[in-house]
């Protein structure tokens, strides 16, 4: 021990340098050869035209992403992945609350139930997608003979027949999958608040309402932050659930299958490339709004 | 001494360690692996007699059909084999054969062979031979015996009218509720029943410089897919079948909740009539399909096995490709899994045999089978198959009419084409 203080260099010094980079390299490396390579290769990619059946590989600019506006596959695909990210992210968001503030009321058998909420998350997305699709099924699916047995309706309905009620059931499949994630986040936020705050509160007069406004969301913003963020990326890369429960049907079609039809139907890859380019730009955008919105309003603390 | 030690030990751990990987190496070049979809996947019985009579394992590779093409997408791309041979269906020749990523396979296979593969020429890209059909796939109406006789109707249909009239009936009777069988999914099974109507229709999708023929309402096309809206209209097709795949339509036949298979797999009236897997297999019976010119026409789906450019042991799979094509090989894949032999030779000597279930109806349908493209299945093929069922499927939700459908399909095959 006294050797190891008589010998331990300095803050600053050279050994700290090399120490601090040996630990960096691991996630340099991983996130380097998995994410920034990756990533500038497709960005320099997308602006040739890549295509197996067709000789050589010119460039073309900017042309890959000027297809985008006037496809009106695209133009749908952008449309419904709108609608998703909007409806999931308000879904998730007051669901997953709900269900935070919940469980961290509840004294006991909260693991029980934890372990019960984080069940969807932890399923394969397109297992899930799978058990939906049954509930779905027009002919004997679980959804109509509920309702049949209520009196709610007296013949079967197709339910992926109408646009936005596809898009609503394929968003319920996708929230019921990553509300826990959202859920677990804020509780962890929800847990961190020290209860005497709330105490204090009480005997100022707060009631419920204003201890929730004034104490509990801005003291987990920082996770709501997270969690809307997460919502937003994933909500965005939709494409198991709306795959397997509508196949590449225009009418859910997101635009994470149009990337996947394009390069590897069609095997046009740099358009297919373009439009992820583009896809990741727009997640980018949403979550630096998030973030930058949060920590304004949490820059006080 | 303790160097020397050092030294033997590590040459020796270094031996054991690479051992295994030459063992490996060694065994590969015996082994041929195959990429199959489920329906063509040898049983047992038939890999280990590919074994004895060749000297080569086999190495069995089952994927869905979808995923097969995604497989073999990203393995080319990356200039790997997924396997040494692999399914090629005919709606991929033209994306294959542009990207050259098959061995051309002229001068390798007996010539009398080829003249006893009349599908053989849809797996033709640029003159060369990319592949050896051994799925004999052709659409034929498959309909139920049984069903069309409570409802007094005497005989199979012969014009898309008769068959209107004969659902009406049959719906009017009471014997099922939805008596064509028809998918308007947004998948292939749909777009290939449209192109099957279009034939019975007496037309064809495209000229010889690939301009649509189907947007004029006295077009085939256009009244092939009237003829689909009308049925569903009239409540002759199930309101669900806008979420049901081709496959699905044949499990509601075999549970004889429909009558009519209308783009029924030829190979599938060998499962039809299996009392172990469908509950109408004494009742099952296939007709020409319907034409409204007098001649029946039909269109070849075949699949086919190909060598990838970069297959590790292209002589192995070459030898799978042709003992896939000998005779008791084709019989029994046809027996066991229901692939439809490719080889005329076959076909007549099953029917011969009495092993082939509507043996006539099948050679005399076989007879005028046709490719869909007649110069061969361009490489835009698949973004225009997906065109027509995102068109199909929206016109069957009610969201497009069937001149914005049809519209909308050529719109889809000029861009495919651009």
């Amino acid at each position: 021990m006294s050797h190891f203080e008589q010998t331990k260099p300095a803050p600053g010094t050279r050994h700290d340098v090399w120490l601090g980079l040996g630990f960096a390299i691991p996630i340099i490396v991983i996130m380097g050869g998995l994410v920034f390579v990756p990533l500038a290769s497709t960005l320099w990619d997308s602006l040739f035209r890549i295509d197996p059946m067709r000789p050589g590989t010119p460039f073309v600019g900017l042309q890959n992403y000027a297809g985008f506006l006037t496809d009106p596959a695209i133009r749908q695909g952008w449309y419904n992945t709108f609608v998703y990210v909007v409806l999931a992210v308000i879904l998730e968001t007051v669901g997953g609350l709900g269900a935070a503030l919940l469980l961290s009321r509840i004294k006991y058998g909260r693991r029980w139930l934890l372990a019960a909420l984080v069940l969807p998350w932890c399923l394969p997305p397109v297992v899930n997608a799978i058990a939906w699709l049954w509930i779905y099924n027009p002919s004997y699916g679980l959804l109509n003979g509920a309702l049949h047995a209520m009196g709610l309706i007296d013949q079967n309905i197709v339910w992926f027949n109408s646009r936005s009620t596809a898009l609503f059931l394929v968003t319920v499949v996708h929230v019921w999958r990553m509300m826990p994630l959202t859920a677990i986040i804020l509780l962890a936020a929800l847990q961190s608040i020290p209860q005497d705050l709330y105490e204090a509160a009480k005997l100022d007069g707060a009631g419920p309402i204003k201890c929730f406004r004034m104490i509990t969301l801005p003291l987990i913003a920082g996770g709501l932050a997270i969690a809307l963020s997460q919502s937003t990326v994933f909500a965005l890369n939709l494409f198991d659930e709306a795959w397997v429960l509508a196949g590449p049907s225009l009418d859910t079609r997101t635009v994470i299958i149009q990337v996947y039809m394009s390069a590897f139907q069609n095997l046009h890859f740099s358009q297919g490339m373009a439009l992820s380019v583009l896809t990741m730009i727009v997640s980018l955008i949403i979550s630096a709004l998030y973030v930058m919105r949060v920590y304004r309003e949490t820059s006080y603390d | 001494m303790k160097r020397r030690q050092f030294l033997t030990t590590a040459s020796a751990l270094g031996a054991t360690l690479a051992l295994p990987a030459f063992s490996k190496r060694a065994a590969a070049s015996t082994t041929v692996s195959v990429l199959l979809p489920p329906w063509s996947t040898l049983p047992k019985d038939m890999a280990d007699r590919f074994t004895s009579q060749t000297g080569f394992g086999l190495d069995n590779q089952t994927l869905g059909w979808d995923d097969i093409h995604a497989k073999i997408v990203t393995s080319m791309v990356a200039k790997t084999a997924p396997a040494d041979a692999t399914e090629v269906d005919w709606s991929w020749v033209g994306q294959f054969g542009a990207a050259e990523w098959y061995q051309p396979l002229d001068g390798k296979i007996d010539a009398g062979l080829i003249a006893d593969l009349p599908t053989a020429k849809i797996f033709t890209f640029d003159g060369k031979l990319m592949a050896l059909p051994y799925n004999n796939d052709f659409r034929i109406l498959i309909y139920n015996r049984a069903h069309l006789q409570q409802a007094g109707v005497k005989d199979a249909p012969k014009t898309p009218d008769e068959l209107l009239d004969a659902a009406r009936k049959i719906k009017a009777a009471k014997v099922i509720d939805y008596p064509i069988g028809l998918p308007f999914s947004a998948t292939e099974g749909a777009s290939t029943a449209w192109y099957l109507l279009t034939k019975a229709f007496g037309g064809d999708l495209f000229d010889d410089k690939f301009e649509p023929l189907f947007v004029s309402p006295d077009s085939a096309g256009y009244k092939a897919m009237a003829f689909q809206m009308q049925a569903l209209k009239e409540g002759l097709i199930d309101p669900a079948s806008t979420g049901l795949k081709d496959v699905d339509i044949q499990e509601l036949f075999k549970a004889g909740k429909i009558t009519f298979d209308i783009a029924g797999w030829a190979g599938n009236i060998a499962v039809y009539s299996d009392a172990s897997k469908s509950k109408v297999a004494k009742d099952v019976a296939a007709a020409l399909m319907p034409s409204t010119t007098g001649k029946s026409r039909t269109f070849g789906l075949p699949g086919a096995v190909g060598i990838p450019a970069s297959a590790k042991n292209p002589e192995a799979a070459l030898a799978f490709a042709k003992w896939m094509l000998q005779p008791e090989n084709q019989i029994e894949s046809y027996l066991t899994l229901g692939n439809l032999p490719t080889r005329t030779s076959v076909l007549e000597k099953l029917n011969a045999d009495g092993k082939l279930y509507e043996g006539d109806k099948l050679l005399q349908q076989a007879a005028v089978v046709e490719p869909l493209f007649a110069q061969g299945t361009p490489g835009w093929y698949p973004q225009f198959s997906s065109a027509v069922a995102t068109a199909l499927n929206q016109a069957a939700k009610g969201q497009a009419t069937v001149d914005q459908a049809v519209k909308q399909i050529a719109d889809g095959a000029k861009a495919a084409q651009q």
